[in-house]
Protein backbone atom coordinates (compact mmCIF):
# COMPACT_ATOMS: atom_id res chain seq x y z
CA UNK A 1 0.00 0.00 0.00
CA UNK A 2 1.27 3.44 -1.14
CA UNK A 3 0.80 5.30 2.49
CA UNK A 4 2.39 8.66 1.56
CA UNK A 5 -0.15 8.91 -1.69
CA UNK A 6 -2.79 8.13 0.74
CA UNK A 7 -1.92 10.48 3.31
CA UNK A 8 -1.32 13.15 0.10
CA UNK A 9 -4.88 12.81 -1.13
CA UNK A 10 -6.12 15.17 1.24
CA UNK A 11 -8.48 12.81 3.17
CA UNK A 12 -6.74 13.40 6.22
CA UNK A 13 -7.12 17.07 6.33
CA UNK A 14 -10.85 16.76 5.58
CA UNK A 15 -11.34 14.01 8.49
CA UNK A 16 -9.64 16.31 10.80
CA UNK A 17 -12.04 19.07 9.78
CA UNK A 18 -15.30 17.18 10.12
CA UNK A 19 -16.04 16.98 6.37
CA UNK A 20 -15.91 13.64 5.77
CA UNK A 21 -18.87 11.10 5.44
CA UNK A 22 -18.98 8.16 7.39
CA UNK A 23 -17.42 5.72 5.56
CA UNK A 24 -14.20 7.54 4.52
CA UNK A 25 -14.17 8.46 8.80
CA UNK A 26 -14.19 4.58 9.64
CA UNK A 27 -11.62 4.44 6.58
CA UNK A 28 -9.35 6.56 8.27
CA UNK A 29 -9.74 5.48 11.42
CA UNK A 30 -9.31 1.78 10.70
CA UNK A 31 -5.88 2.66 8.43
CA UNK A 32 -4.38 5.20 11.16
CA UNK A 33 -4.49 2.10 13.63
CA UNK A 34 -2.69 -0.14 11.44
CA UNK A 35 -0.25 2.73 10.11
CA UNK A 36 1.84 4.25 12.22
CA UNK A 37 2.71 7.08 9.54
CA UNK A 38 -1.25 7.74 9.26
CA UNK A 39 -1.51 8.08 12.55
CA UNK A 40 1.37 11.13 13.43
CA UNK A 41 0.25 12.65 10.08
CA UNK A 42 -3.59 12.54 11.64
CA UNK A 43 -2.38 13.62 15.15
CA UNK A 44 -0.25 16.38 14.04
CA UNK A 45 -2.99 17.99 11.64
CA UNK A 46 -5.30 17.28 14.97
CA UNK A 47 -2.98 19.01 17.47
CA UNK A 48 -2.95 21.93 14.80
CA UNK A 49 -6.53 22.81 14.46
CA UNK A 50 -6.94 22.41 18.39
CA UNK A 51 -4.09 25.08 18.51
CA UNK A 52 -5.93 27.34 15.98
CA UNK A 53 -9.06 26.59 17.45
CA UNK A 54 -7.65 27.48 20.45
CA UNK A 55 -6.23 30.98 19.35
CA UNK A 56 -10.12 32.02 18.10
CA UNK A 57 -12.02 32.10 21.57
CA UNK A 58 -15.40 33.83 22.40
CA UNK A 59 -15.58 33.40 26.20
CA UNK A 60 -19.06 32.57 26.91
CA UNK A 61 -21.19 34.44 29.28
CA UNK A 62 -20.15 34.07 32.95
CA UNK A 63 -22.98 32.98 34.51
CA UNK A 64 -23.55 30.28 32.13
CA UNK A 65 -21.11 27.97 33.77
CA UNK A 66 -22.97 27.57 37.28
CA UNK A 67 -26.15 26.69 35.15
CA UNK A 68 -24.26 23.97 32.85
CA UNK A 69 -22.60 22.59 36.36
CA UNK A 70 -26.16 22.68 38.56
CA UNK A 71 -27.04 20.00 35.78
CA UNK A 72 -24.35 17.63 36.40
CA UNK A 73 -23.93 15.19 39.18
CA UNK A 74 -20.50 13.40 39.70
CA UNK A 75 -18.73 10.84 41.64
CA UNK A 76 -18.71 7.07 40.66
CA UNK A 77 -22.42 6.47 40.39
CA UNK A 78 -24.15 7.73 37.41
CA UNK A 79 -27.19 9.82 37.23
CA UNK A 80 -28.45 9.36 34.01
CA UNK A 81 -31.59 7.12 33.32
CA UNK A 82 -32.19 6.09 30.23
CA UNK A 83 -36.19 5.74 29.38
CA UNK A 84 -37.11 3.69 26.67
CA UNK A 85 -40.45 4.58 25.09
CA UNK A 86 -43.04 1.98 25.60
CA UNK A 87 -43.49 -0.45 22.12
CA UNK A 88 -47.60 0.05 21.45
CA UNK A 89 -48.98 -2.74 20.27
CA UNK A 90 -50.90 -2.20 17.00
CA UNK A 91 -53.88 -4.34 16.94
CA UNK A 92 -54.82 -5.74 13.63
CA UNK A 93 -57.91 -6.24 12.75
CA UNK A 94 -59.27 -9.77 11.33
CA UNK A 95 -60.85 -10.06 8.13
CA UNK A 96 -64.57 -9.94 8.58
CA UNK A 97 -65.89 -13.39 7.13
CA UNK A 98 -68.01 -13.92 4.23
CA UNK A 99 -71.13 -16.08 4.40
CA UNK A 100 -72.80 -17.75 1.09
CA UNK A 101 -75.99 -19.05 1.70
CA UNK A 102 -75.84 -21.95 -0.70
CA UNK A 103 -79.18 -22.65 -2.88
CA UNK A 104 -81.32 -26.18 -2.75
CA UNK A 105 -79.21 -29.41 -2.20
CA UNK A 106 -80.11 -30.91 -5.92
CA UNK A 107 -78.26 -28.06 -7.84
CA UNK A 108 -75.32 -28.68 -4.88
CA UNK A 109 -75.62 -32.30 -5.80
CA UNK A 110 -75.16 -31.64 -9.60
CA UNK A 111 -72.66 -28.94 -8.78
CA UNK A 112 -70.80 -31.54 -6.96
CA UNK A 113 -70.83 -34.48 -8.96
CA UNK A 114 -69.59 -32.09 -11.81
CA UNK A 115 -66.96 -30.87 -9.57
CA UNK A 116 -65.78 -34.50 -9.10
CA UNK A 117 -65.54 -35.29 -12.77
CA UNK A 118 -63.39 -32.85 -12.99
CA UNK A 119 -61.09 -33.27 -10.03
CA UNK A 120 -60.85 -36.53 -11.71
CA UNK A 121 -59.26 -35.93 -14.98
CA UNK A 122 -57.32 -33.40 -12.91
CA UNK A 123 -55.90 -36.16 -10.64
CA UNK A 124 -54.91 -38.14 -13.65
CA UNK A 125 -53.39 -35.62 -14.69
CA UNK A 126 -51.28 -34.23 -11.93
CA UNK A 127 -49.91 -37.80 -11.16
CA UNK A 128 -46.70 -36.78 -13.64
CA UNK A 129 -46.47 -33.94 -12.63
CA UNK A 130 -46.21 -35.06 -8.48
CA UNK A 131 -43.55 -37.38 -10.15
CA UNK A 132 -41.85 -34.42 -11.33
CA UNK A 133 -42.50 -32.08 -8.23
CA UNK A 134 -41.38 -34.82 -6.11
CA UNK A 135 -37.41 -34.81 -7.40
CA UNK A 136 -37.48 -30.96 -7.19
CA UNK A 137 -38.28 -30.95 -3.54
CA UNK A 138 -35.85 -33.85 -3.02
CA UNK A 139 -33.41 -31.09 -4.87
CA UNK A 140 -34.77 -28.39 -2.36
CA UNK A 141 -34.38 -30.33 0.82
CA UNK A 142 -30.61 -31.12 -0.33
CA UNK A 143 -30.38 -27.67 -1.00
CA UNK A 144 -32.07 -26.49 2.51
CA UNK A 145 -29.40 -29.13 4.83
CA UNK A 146 -26.59 -27.73 3.12
CA UNK A 147 -27.64 -24.21 3.67
CA UNK A 148 -28.46 -25.57 7.67
CA UNK A 149 -25.50 -27.12 7.77
CA UNK A 150 -23.78 -23.57 6.81
CA UNK A 151 -25.63 -22.03 9.28
CA UNK A 152 -24.78 -24.26 11.82
CA UNK A 153 -21.13 -24.20 10.97
CA UNK A 154 -21.54 -20.02 11.59
CA UNK A 155 -23.20 -20.60 14.31
CA UNK A 156 -20.78 -22.86 16.55
CA UNK A 157 -17.88 -20.25 15.27
CA UNK A 158 -19.87 -17.48 16.79
CA UNK A 159 -20.34 -19.82 19.67
CA UNK A 160 -16.82 -21.16 20.34
CA UNK A 161 -14.37 -19.08 22.37
CA UNK A 162 -11.20 -20.66 20.13
CA UNK A 163 -12.34 -17.72 17.29
CA UNK A 164 -12.11 -14.65 17.27
CA UNK A 165 -14.52 -12.66 15.41
CA UNK A 166 -13.21 -10.07 13.08
CA UNK A 167 -15.84 -7.91 11.24
CA UNK A 168 -14.81 -6.57 7.88
CA UNK A 169 -17.01 -3.25 6.80
CA UNK A 170 -17.50 -2.03 3.21
CA UNK A 171 -15.02 1.45 2.36
CA UNK A 172 -16.19 4.26 0.35
CA UNK A 173 -16.24 2.43 -2.98
CA UNK A 174 -18.06 -0.27 -1.53
CA UNK A 175 -20.30 0.35 1.57
CA UNK A 176 -22.73 -2.42 1.55
CA UNK A 177 -19.80 -5.05 1.44
CA UNK A 178 -19.41 -6.84 4.58
CA UNK A 179 -17.07 -10.13 5.15
CA UNK A 180 -16.47 -11.81 8.75
CA UNK A 181 -13.54 -13.17 9.42
CA UNK A 182 -12.95 -16.08 12.03
CA UNK A 183 -9.41 -16.46 13.57
CA UNK A 184 -8.25 -19.13 15.89
CA UNK A 185 -6.10 -17.54 17.91
CA UNK A 186 -3.75 -21.12 19.28
CA UNK A 187 -4.01 -22.67 15.97
CA UNK A 188 -3.80 -19.00 13.35
CA UNK A 189 -6.69 -20.57 11.19
CA UNK A 190 -8.89 -18.50 9.48
CA UNK A 191 -12.39 -19.00 8.20
CA UNK A 192 -14.60 -16.40 6.54
CA UNK A 193 -17.78 -15.78 5.62
CA UNK A 194 -18.57 -13.27 2.77
CA UNK A 195 -21.53 -11.65 3.56
CA UNK A 196 -21.73 -9.08 0.82
CA UNK A 197 -19.21 -8.45 -1.56
CA UNK A 198 -19.94 -7.64 -5.01
CA UNK A 199 -19.35 -9.95 -8.02
CA UNK A 200 -15.73 -9.98 -9.27
CA UNK A 201 -15.23 -8.97 -12.58
CA UNK A 202 -13.93 -11.46 -15.18
CA UNK A 203 -10.42 -12.40 -14.43
CA UNK A 204 -10.41 -10.67 -11.48
CA UNK A 205 -9.85 -12.44 -8.03
CA UNK A 206 -10.86 -11.05 -4.12
CA UNK A 207 -7.50 -11.72 -2.63
CA UNK A 208 -7.55 -11.55 1.92
CA UNK A 209 -4.63 -9.67 3.60
CA UNK A 210 -3.56 -9.51 7.32
CA UNK A 211 -1.88 -7.17 8.64
CA UNK A 212 1.61 -7.63 10.29
CA UNK A 213 3.51 -4.86 12.22
CA UNK A 214 1.91 -2.61 9.84
CA UNK A 215 2.86 -5.05 6.70
CA UNK A 216 0.20 -6.80 4.21
CA UNK A 217 0.74 -10.49 4.31
CA UNK A 218 -0.90 -12.73 1.44
CA UNK A 219 -3.51 -15.45 2.79
CA UNK A 220 -4.50 -16.22 -0.39
CA UNK A 221 -7.42 -15.69 -2.51
CA UNK A 222 -10.98 -16.05 -2.18
CA UNK A 223 -12.63 -19.12 -4.23
CA UNK A 224 -14.99 -17.58 -6.80
CA UNK A 225 -17.72 -19.48 -5.53
CA UNK A 226 -17.61 -17.72 -2.71
CA UNK A 227 -21.60 -17.02 -1.24
CA UNK A 228 -23.39 -18.93 1.39
CA UNK A 229 -20.33 -20.85 2.74
CA UNK A 230 -17.36 -20.55 4.95
CA UNK A 231 -14.16 -20.53 2.98
CA UNK A 232 -10.56 -21.71 5.00
CA UNK A 233 -7.92 -19.26 4.42
CA UNK A 234 -4.26 -19.59 5.00
CA UNK A 235 -2.87 -19.28 8.23
CA UNK A 236 -1.84 -16.21 9.89
CA UNK A 237 0.45 -14.70 12.12
CA UNK A 238 0.40 -13.75 15.46
CA UNK A 239 0.19 -10.08 16.21
CA UNK A 240 -1.97 -9.62 13.41
CA UNK A 241 -4.00 -6.18 13.90
CA UNK A 242 -6.02 -5.93 10.82
CA UNK A 243 -7.62 -8.34 7.75
CA UNK A 244 -8.47 -6.65 4.71
CA UNK A 245 -9.66 -7.65 1.01
CA UNK A 246 -8.78 -6.48 -2.28
CA UNK A 247 -9.86 -7.35 -5.58
CA UNK A 248 -6.35 -8.58 -7.67
CA UNK A 249 -5.76 -10.57 -10.84
CA UNK A 250 -6.96 -13.75 -10.89
CA UNK A 251 -4.54 -15.84 -8.94
CA UNK A 252 -3.78 -13.29 -6.65
CA UNK A 253 -1.39 -10.58 -6.40
CA UNK A 254 2.51 -10.55 -4.24
CA UNK A 255 0.99 -6.87 -3.24
CA UNK A 256 -2.04 -6.13 -2.30
CA UNK A 257 -3.87 -2.74 -4.54
CA UNK A 258 -5.22 -0.42 -2.04
CA UNK A 259 -7.29 1.08 -4.93
CA UNK A 260 -8.87 -2.08 -4.97
CA UNK A 261 -9.58 -2.72 -1.30
CA UNK A 262 -13.11 -3.51 -0.57
CA UNK A 263 -13.36 -4.28 3.40
CA UNK A 264 -11.03 -3.53 5.98
CA UNK A 265 -11.42 -4.72 9.74
CA UNK A 266 -9.02 -4.03 13.13
CA UNK A 267 -8.88 -7.22 15.00
CA UNK B 1 -14.16 16.64 46.48
CA UNK B 2 -10.85 16.36 45.10
CA UNK B 3 -8.46 19.90 44.91
CA UNK B 4 -8.61 21.19 41.32
CA UNK B 5 -5.91 20.26 39.44
CA UNK B 6 -4.05 23.25 37.71
CA UNK B 7 -2.69 21.14 34.89
CA UNK B 8 -3.78 17.94 32.93
CA UNK B 9 -1.48 15.67 30.77
CA UNK B 10 -4.65 14.51 27.67
CA UNK B 11 -4.45 10.97 29.19
CA UNK B 12 -4.57 12.03 32.90
CA UNK B 13 -7.79 14.81 31.97
CA UNK B 14 -9.36 11.62 29.89
CA UNK B 15 -8.92 9.51 32.60
CA UNK B 16 -10.64 11.73 35.08
CA UNK B 17 -13.51 13.01 33.09
CA UNK B 18 -14.25 8.64 32.52
CA UNK B 19 -14.13 8.39 36.11
CA UNK B 20 -16.72 11.61 36.42
CA UNK B 21 -14.86 13.76 38.49
CA UNK B 22 -15.81 17.30 38.87
CA UNK B 23 -12.64 18.70 38.89
CA UNK B 24 -11.94 17.20 35.55
CA UNK B 25 -15.04 18.64 34.10
CA UNK B 26 -14.73 22.04 35.43
CA UNK B 27 -10.92 22.09 33.57
CA UNK B 28 -12.31 20.74 30.87
CA UNK B 29 -15.09 23.97 30.87
CA UNK B 30 -12.43 26.50 31.70
CA UNK B 31 -9.83 25.67 29.29
CA UNK B 32 -12.23 25.31 26.10
CA UNK B 33 -15.39 26.36 26.33
CA UNK B 34 -13.92 29.54 24.71
CA UNK B 35 -13.18 27.76 21.62
CA UNK B 36 -16.32 25.72 21.75
CA UNK B 37 -18.66 28.82 22.29
CA UNK B 38 -16.51 30.47 19.18
CA UNK B 39 -17.28 28.10 16.95
CA UNK B 40 -21.19 27.94 18.10
CA UNK B 41 -21.61 31.95 18.02
CA UNK B 42 -20.05 31.68 14.10
CA UNK B 43 -23.17 28.38 13.36
CA UNK B 44 -25.99 29.87 15.39
CA UNK B 45 -25.75 33.96 15.32
CA UNK B 46 -27.57 34.61 18.15
CA UNK B 47 -26.68 35.20 21.54
CA UNK B 48 -29.41 33.45 23.92
CA UNK B 49 -29.63 30.42 21.16
CA UNK B 50 -25.91 30.17 21.40
CA UNK B 51 -26.10 29.65 25.56
CA UNK B 52 -28.65 27.16 24.92
CA UNK B 53 -26.83 25.30 22.61
CA UNK B 54 -23.36 25.48 24.67
CA UNK B 55 -25.26 23.78 27.63
CA UNK B 56 -26.60 21.29 25.33
CA UNK B 57 -23.05 20.62 23.69
CA UNK B 58 -21.75 20.29 27.31
CA UNK B 59 -24.26 18.22 28.51
CA UNK B 60 -23.46 16.30 25.99
CA UNK B 61 -19.78 16.07 26.22
CA UNK B 62 -20.46 14.97 30.24
CA UNK B 63 -23.29 12.18 29.46
CA UNK B 64 -21.36 10.57 26.39
CA UNK B 65 -17.49 10.79 27.72
CA UNK B 66 -17.94 7.03 28.32
CA UNK B 67 -18.43 6.39 24.30
CA UNK B 68 -15.17 8.58 23.49
CA UNK B 69 -12.10 6.62 22.09
CA UNK B 70 -8.50 8.46 22.78
CA UNK B 71 -7.47 5.72 19.84
CA UNK B 72 -9.93 7.64 17.08
CA UNK B 73 -8.63 10.77 17.65
CA UNK B 74 -7.95 13.80 19.85
CA UNK B 75 -10.66 14.74 22.89
CA UNK B 76 -11.16 18.41 21.37
CA UNK B 77 -12.10 17.35 17.83
CA UNK B 78 -14.60 14.69 19.27
CA UNK B 79 -15.74 18.32 21.26
CA UNK B 80 -15.52 20.13 18.66
CA UNK B 81 -17.50 17.87 16.64
CA UNK B 82 -20.29 17.44 19.23
CA UNK B 83 -20.40 21.65 19.32
CA UNK B 84 -20.85 21.78 15.63
CA UNK B 85 -23.03 19.11 15.03
CA UNK B 86 -25.67 20.02 17.99
CA UNK B 87 -24.69 23.96 16.54
CA UNK B 88 -26.26 22.61 13.08
CA UNK B 89 -28.86 20.71 14.04
CA UNK B 90 -30.64 24.03 16.09
CA UNK B 91 -30.52 25.96 13.35
CA UNK B 92 -31.81 23.59 11.54
CA UNK B 93 -34.52 22.82 13.85
CA UNK B 94 -35.66 26.45 13.13
CA UNK B 95 -35.48 25.84 9.38
CA UNK B 96 -32.80 27.77 8.02
CA UNK B 97 -29.44 27.59 6.96
CA UNK B 98 -27.23 30.21 7.90
CA UNK B 99 -26.54 31.94 3.99
CA UNK B 100 -23.49 32.66 2.41
CA UNK B 101 -24.02 36.67 1.73
CA UNK B 102 -23.12 38.14 4.97
CA UNK B 103 -19.74 35.48 5.05
CA UNK B 104 -17.34 38.70 5.00
CA UNK B 105 -20.24 40.70 7.56
CA UNK B 106 -19.86 37.06 9.72
CA UNK B 107 -16.57 36.83 10.03
CA UNK B 108 -15.62 40.38 10.68
CA UNK B 109 -18.47 40.09 13.75
CA UNK B 110 -16.71 36.78 15.05
CA UNK B 111 -13.51 38.51 14.57
CA UNK B 112 -14.35 41.83 16.90
CA UNK B 113 -16.13 39.47 19.83
CA UNK B 114 -13.07 36.92 19.66
CA UNK B 115 -10.70 37.48 22.02
CA UNK B 116 -7.36 37.13 21.87
CA UNK B 117 -5.84 34.62 24.38
CA UNK B 118 -2.26 33.24 24.07
CA UNK B 119 -0.87 31.13 26.69
CA UNK B 120 2.48 31.75 27.34
CA UNK B 121 4.10 28.89 25.43
CA UNK B 122 2.24 30.43 22.39
CA UNK B 123 3.03 33.58 23.11
CA UNK B 124 4.72 33.82 19.45
CA UNK B 125 1.41 32.71 17.60
CA UNK B 126 0.03 36.21 17.23
CA UNK B 127 0.89 36.62 13.37
CA UNK B 128 -0.66 33.10 13.21
CA UNK B 129 -4.01 34.49 11.65
CA UNK B 130 -1.85 36.58 9.19
CA UNK B 131 0.29 33.97 8.44
CA UNK B 132 -2.62 31.89 6.76
CA UNK B 133 -3.59 33.67 3.50
CA UNK B 134 -6.27 35.23 4.03
CA UNK B 135 -8.38 33.29 1.06
CA UNK B 136 -7.19 30.21 2.36
CA UNK B 137 -8.27 31.27 6.03
CA UNK B 138 -11.99 32.11 5.26
CA UNK B 139 -12.28 28.34 3.02
CA UNK B 140 -10.39 27.10 6.44
CA UNK B 141 -12.92 28.75 9.15
CA UNK B 142 -15.67 27.86 6.87
CA UNK B 143 -15.51 24.21 6.86
CA UNK B 144 -13.54 23.96 10.11
CA UNK B 145 -15.70 26.51 12.30
CA UNK B 146 -19.47 26.89 10.64
CA UNK B 147 -19.30 23.33 9.49
CA UNK B 148 -19.73 23.64 5.46
CA UNK B 149 -19.25 20.96 3.71
CA UNK B 150 -16.25 21.46 0.94
CA UNK B 151 -19.06 21.68 -1.89
CA UNK B 152 -21.01 23.68 -0.08
CA UNK B 153 -18.06 26.43 0.12
CA UNK B 154 -16.96 25.54 -3.69
CA UNK B 155 -20.88 26.74 -5.24
CA UNK B 156 -21.48 29.61 -3.03
CA UNK B 157 -18.45 31.37 -3.40
CA UNK B 158 -18.16 30.14 -6.88
CA UNK B 159 -14.95 28.89 -6.30
CA UNK B 160 -14.33 25.43 -8.04
CA UNK B 161 -13.77 22.46 -5.70
CA UNK B 162 -10.46 21.17 -6.65
CA UNK B 163 -9.66 24.65 -5.66
CA UNK B 164 -11.27 24.79 -2.78
CA UNK B 165 -9.91 21.49 -1.58
CA UNK B 166 -6.55 22.47 -2.62
CA UNK B 167 -6.22 25.57 -0.95
CA UNK B 168 -7.57 24.16 2.63
CA UNK B 169 -5.16 21.11 2.20
CA UNK B 170 -2.26 23.81 1.92
CA UNK B 171 -3.46 25.68 5.02
CA UNK B 172 -3.70 22.91 6.99
CA UNK B 173 -0.53 21.94 6.15
CA UNK B 174 0.65 25.32 6.74
CA UNK B 175 -0.90 25.38 10.71
CA UNK B 176 0.89 21.97 11.18
CA UNK B 177 3.94 22.85 10.02
CA UNK B 178 3.76 25.97 12.15
CA UNK B 179 2.51 24.60 15.05
CA UNK B 180 4.92 21.62 15.31
CA UNK B 181 7.87 24.10 14.96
Amino acid sequence: MNIQAYIESGILEEYVLGAVSSQEKQEVECLSKIYPEIKTELLKLEQAMEKYALEHQTPPPAHLKGKIFAQMKFGPISGQVDTDEDQGATVVPIGTGTTTTRPLWASLAVAASVLLAVLLGWAFYQMSAYRAQNESLTAEVESIRSEAEYQQTLANLYRSTDYKVVRMAGVERSPESHVVAFWNQATNEVLLDVQKLPAPPSNRQYQLWSIVNGTPVDMGVLDQEFEGRILKMKATQPGTAAFAITLEQEGGSPNPTLEQMYVIGNV
Amino acid sequence: MAPPKLKYTEDELVASLKRNEQAAFEYLYDHYSGALYNVICRIVRDNEKAEDVMQEAFLKIWRSISSYNPDKGRLFTWMLNIARNTSIDAVRAEGRKPDFDDIQENLDRADQHASYQPSPSTMDLKSLVEKLKPERKILVDLVYFQGYTQEEVSEQLRIPLGTVKSRIRTALQDLKNYFSV
